[in-house]
């Protein structure tokens, strides 16, 4: 099925690549959102069952999957008056939808992939569909924003590959002939210890590019300061989920062994340098889209934080990062309408966004509220449940210093966030007569308000799936 | 046979720290491939005929041929003759390469497993390390492209190192990696020389806020 999908996606693809016909555009698009939402319910209701040889589907992966559902919809809606606002050209505009089409493809793969070799495929593959992306505008900021992207993600993944390698050689070890994740935990319990710790280091290396946590989180918060916003709003949350698959599947194997407390220390100090160093970054950003950036960095160092805690941090991890992915892609939807009536890129030169504009500014205070955790936003709970599994740990200096960065990042959020509302510029810093389009907000209220429901009321079959991911674990 | 190979791509990486032209990285890259191939010719051939085949195709074509080729028409297009200045004298860089192989072959003596072939690891584990400084150490950014290749090689002789049943998967890998990745920094690299009328790094370092 899903090998189905990719090649109707490609077919997809290639069409729009080739016609470059306006309706053609829009009538694949809507198709290939129809596929994509199909496939995430035919994976819901063969769940646990094997696609392929090369494709399972799990729980985290249609957990996710769903989660890439409600954003791409918006996205797609978003891409569009993005283009209509830049007056792309139609060559442009077909390139734009057909790199967008494969990238989520890749991402689907990624998602659902059984072997880490697909794993890492799928991965390269979105590197180089989204540094496409990225360099949508063609300007000299968006080209060097993509060489680095694309470079530093292809010398990270060529690390993480030579992690693959050593995994071969104790899977070998243990008489496997395939890099099954399902037969890897099997086998799990008898491997050279050694040789695991050294391919979790280099994989781990590799896909927190993906992740964009530390070490290599840089160039993504280049890459996610350039790129158009709707583009930002997947690349902050379904890539950075993609990264996440990459981790915890072999963090899970290695949770089988004795090796389980070391990797829950590598995830743990690669969590809190991160948050440590997004806080110390975010006092000196100047554009909105690097505050989100370095606001995805934070939460994914607090997703690290729940898994190297255990416990009832891995449920917490999840939900941190499903509630991270549906906040942060409303608040990367409203950056184009934002954008628009600005005349400069920079926070200091935009302002009194609540007069100009009060149905999107209710929309950046709602965003703020969910994405600072505070009630009744869902991220309340996971990182709630993340810190209490953390004194349950007895992580007691760990929690106080990372209470204090967040407080740090609190301030500091809404300190760039008023100045953007209430702040008081010139006129003719401000687009006069933009119309403002009513309905473009509607889907960052409806992914706050899905947050908020998630956080307090999930639905049985949501929970399920999450407690179904972590079986292994527990 | 094949320890000879394995010390010619040794040999090569000295090269690599030891020139300074634009074209003879290119060379050297081709003679790399060439090196692998021969490897996998005298080495591979208890895997199954298509796999064989598949690998020896990719080497000789893709790695000692295509991407070679598709550099030097990048080189042409954007007249690029040779490296000033690395940030690291020539000397000392041979003497880091030089460091590299040695760790390298102590690290693989640590490291001894039944599984793994060590000359292959020693060798394969420095052009990593190398491609890395290779990166490192220069200023324009088609010389870090051929830092990543190296890499790559290294990656290539590292699936090599540990076990001759190499799934076909790894190697489409390796493929993917070389091919697409090559095409589009190749491409890139095209559009910084238009953009910026000169592909050194230094004029990639306006993202800062």
């Amino acid at each position: 099925m899903v090998l189905l999908f990719i090649i109707a996606s490609l077919f997809f693809s290639l069409s729009i690549f080739l016609f470059r016909n306006k309706i053609l555009t829009r009538i694949l698009s809507a198709a290939y959102l129809i596929l994509l939402v199909a496939l995430s319910i035919y994976a819901y209701f063969h769940v646990n069952q094997y696609d392929s040889v090369y494709y399972k589907f799990d729980s985290l992966g249609i957990l996710l999957s769903f989660v890439l559902c409600l954003l791409s919809i918006p996205a797609f809606y978003h891409s569009y008056l993005y283009l209509k606002r830049h007056q792309s050209s139609e060559k442009d505009k077909a390139v734009y939808y057909a790199t967008l089409i494969m990238f989520i493809t890749a991402m689907t793969s990624a998602y659902f992939a059984e072997n880490i070799p697909l794993l890492w495929v799928s991965i390269e593959a979105t590197s180089l569909f989204v540094t496409f992306l990225v360099f949508h505008d063609h300007t000299k900021n968006a080209l060097e924003a993509a060489w680095k992207y694309l470079f530093v993600s292809s010398v990270g993944l060529a690390v993480a590959f030579g992690g693959i390698l050593f995994l071969s050689i104790i899977a070998n070890q243990s008489g496997l002939t395939s890099l099954s994740f399902d037969k890897l935990l099997l086998v799990a319990k008898h491997m050279d210890l050694l040789w695991l710790k050294i391919s979790f280091l280099l994989i781990f290396t590799g896909f927190s590019v993906k992740l964009s946590l530390f070490p290599l989180f840089a160039v993504a918060i280049d890459a996610k300061t350039i790129a158009p916003s709707p583009v930002n709003a997947l690349m902050s949350t379904a890539l950075v989920n993609v990264g996440f698959v990459g981790i915890f599947r072999i963090y899970i194997i290695l949770s089988q062994t004795e090796a389980k407390d070391w990797a829950q220390h590598i995830l743990l100090i690669a969590g809190i340098v991160s948050i440590f160093i997004a806080t110390i970054q975010i006092f000196r950003v100047k554009r909105l889209k690097r505050l989100y950036a370095f606001s995805s960095m934070e939460h994914m160092g607090i997703v690290a934080l729940g898994l190297a805690a255990g416990g009832i941090g891995y449920y917490a991890a999840i939900l941190q990062l499903i509630f991270h992915a549906l906040v942060k892609g409303g608040l990367f939807f409203q950056i184009g309408q934002i954008r628009q009536h600005f005349k400069s890129l920079w926070l200091k030169d935009s302002g009194n966004y609540f007069k100009i504009n009060p149905v999107g500014s209710f929309a950046v205070i709602l965003g703020l509220i969910s994405i600072l955790a505070i009630p009744p936003s869902g991220l309340f709970i996971s990182e709630f449940l993340t810190f209490k599994a953390l004194f349950t740990a007895g992580q007691y200096i760990v929690v106080i210093f990372a209470l204090i960065l967040l407080t740090v990042i609190i301030y500091n959020f809404v300190h760039f966030s008023f100045q953007l509302l209430y702040n008081k510029i010139p006129d003719e810093l401000v687009n006069q007569n933009i119309k403002i389009n009513p309905y473009e907000a509607i889907s960052s209220f409806a992914l706050f308000a899905l947050v908020i429901f998630l956080g307090f009321n999930p639905p049985f079959f949501f929970t399920d799936l999450i407690h179904q991911a972590l079986t292994v674990l527990n | 046979m094949t320890d000879l190979f394995i010390t010619f791509y040794a040999i090569t990486l000295i090269y690599f720290a030891l020139s300074e032209r634009v074209k003879k990285f290119i060379w050297l890259l081709a003679i790399q491939g060439l090196i692998l191939f021969g490897v996998v010719f005298f080495s591979l051939h208890k895997i199954e005929l298509f796999d064989f085949i598949f690998i020896l195709v990719e080497t000789l074509l893709v790695k000692s041929i295509v991407v070679p080729w598709f550099l030097d028409e990048v080189r042409k297009r954007n007249h690029l003759k040779r490296e000033h200045q690395p940030y690291i004298p020539v000397f000392y860089s041979i003497i880091i390469v030089v460091i590299s192989l040695i760790v390298s072959f102590m690290l693989s003596d640590y490291l001894h497993n039944d599984q793994m072939h060590t000359q292959y690891f020693t060798v394969a584990f420095a052009s990593i390390i190398f491609g890395i400084y290779f990166i490192i150490i220069h200023k324009n950014i088609f010389s870090h492209v051929v830092g990543y290749l190296i890499i790559e090689n290294g990656i290539f002789l590292l699936s090599l190192a540990v076990g001759s049943a190499m799934p076909l998967m790894v190697n489409l890998a390796v493929l993917l990696d070389v091919f697409m990745g090559v095409l589009v920094l190749g491409i890139f690299i095209n559009r910084v020389g238009n953009t910026f009328k000169s592909v050194e790094a230094g004029n990639l370092s306006k993202l800062k806020d």
